[in-house]
């Protein structure tokens, strides 16, 4: 607490030295960013749960491609805007949008996209000292042949995930929150682009919607640190406005006990439960409505 | 003299202390396991299986496995059988979903048409188990 009223103290003396010159929304962040985190009360076990429930923004791209939507980089953040994150607040939540957006290109085998998305990855990585999972070369040799598709996929998927290990080990869990963070937006947000183009598509509507069960994963996650970090408490400060949106809409489930059988020495399950989501067009337009802002102020 | 004697009574434990947790490579049966999934399949988690000699009964993680998706969890381990490793899947409400150990046998995958959004965990225990120690993978496929 201590260095947080340290941080702010800098910051009121900064403003106060030159009353004139407003510090800009990066340099606020950049100050608290250098202010050291305090460990949250709750155990580190706890946190890696959590973290780990958080499913890969790849399940959402490959939904979007096998509902036959096509490729369009506009929905994308623009790989050249590395240089616009100077904290590790933003480098994070910046990584982990990047890390979705290599994703979607990889799915739809964009190879020539997919690796400028690789050398921003890398560039942030290497600020955020986990440059160290990206072996650049392989992965861009890899990229440059959609034959390789399994094995880049693979090799992302691992190296994201080693990261977010790495950092919980580190005691850095609160850059790894950001980075799963900024990555499930990032698809919550492209997933919200390609519905308000397919207004008939429910599916893509269920899909938004389902993402309550995660948005509560997320909001969990961040109150454990929003006391001590004041970034992650602005950004909670958001995201508990979107959840207050997602709390709208009504997940129903049934259980029923499954069936199966062996198939080539696997139990094939036949899940007989069912789920009913109820909402309307207007709370999904309120959700998107949301998304937008974020994520509009975690790219700039 | 005792000084030197404890000291190097530390360093003895120490070294016994790593070697117990060593013998359990997860990583090398993860990855193992990675190119097991089924054609098809996506990669998206691996999980370590460390039961520490017998010291854990039960080994446990969760996902938000989504409707519309299937998943294949599989595990992996030295040998061909699954060494008495068995995996459940137990919905958010920890309804049990499958085992893999099934009509007397124990199978080493599971796959998981998903029909309701929700956290499932998967779990593993140890039935007659030697090693209490393997790889497990998640992949998924629309």
């Amino acid at each position: 607490m201590k260095n947080i009223l340290l941080g702010l103290l800098i910051i009121i003396t900064a403003l106060a030295c030159d009353s004139k010159k407003k510090p800009s929304a990066d340099e606020i962040s950049s100050v608290l960013d250098s202010v050291k985190i305090e460990e949250p009360s709750i155990s580190e076990d706890v946190i890696s749960d959590i973290i780990q429930q958080i499913p890969s923004p790849l399940e959402i791209s490959t939904l979007l491609k096998e509902s036959d939507t096509k490729y369009d980089n506009s929905y994308l953040n623009d790989p050249e805007k590395i240089s616009d994150y100077n904290s590790n607040y933003k480098k994070a939540l910046a990584l982990g949008v990047y890390g979705t957006d290599l994703g979607y290109t990889n799915i739809y085998e964009q190879n020539q996209d997919a690796l400028f998305y690789l050398n921003s990855i890398k560039s942030l990585a290497d600020d955020l000292s986990i440059g160290q999972f990206f072996d650049i070369g392989t992965i861009k040799r890899l990229a440059t042949n959609s034959k390789n598709l399994d094995s880049l996929l693979l090799i992302t998927t691992k190296n994201f995930n080693n990261i977010n290990s790495y950092l919980q080990e580190q005691k850095r869990s609160n850059l790894s929150i950001l980075l799963l963070s900024g990555g499930w937006l990032e698809a919550l947000y492209i997933v919200s682009r390609v519905s308000e183009k397919n207004p008939n598509n429910e599916q893509l509507k269920e899909t938004i919607a389902e993402q309550k069960i995660i948005m509560d994963n997320v909001v969990l996650l961040m109150s454990f640190y929003k006391d001590n970090d004041p970034n992650i408490n602005q950004l909670s400060n958001k995201f508990t406005k979107l959840q207050e949106e997602f709390n709208k809409i009504e997940i129903k489930t049934v259980y029923r006990e499954p069936t199966y059988e062996v198939v080539d020495g696997m139990l094939v399950v036949k899940d007989n439960s069912t789920s009913e989501i109820i909402m309307d067009d207007e709370n999904i337009e309120a959700i998107r409505n949301q998304v937008y802002a974020i994520r509009e102020n975690i790219i700039n | 003299m005792k000084k030197l004697i404890f000291a190097l009574g530390i360093i003895f434990i120490s070294a016994s202390v790593q070697q117990t947790y060593a013998q359990c490579d997860t990583e090398k049966h993860v990855e193992a396991c990675i190119p097991k999934l089924q054609s098809g399949f996506t990669f998206l988690k691996s999980y370590n299986i460390d039961g520490q000699s017998g010291a854990k009964d039960k080994v446990e993680y969760s996902y938000v496995f989504t409707k519309g998706a299937t998943y294949q969890i599989m595990i992996c381990n030295e040998g061909s059988g699954t060494d008495g490793i068995v995996l459940t899947l137990y919905d958010s409400n920890r309804n049990k979903v499958a085992s893999t150990k099934y009509e007397g046998s124990t199978l080493s995958s599971i796959a998981f048409p998903c029909q309701v959004t929700g956290i499932y965990y998967i779990t593993y225990t140890f039935e007659g188990s030697s090693n209490y120690c393997g790889g497990s993978v998640l992949g998924f496929k629309r």
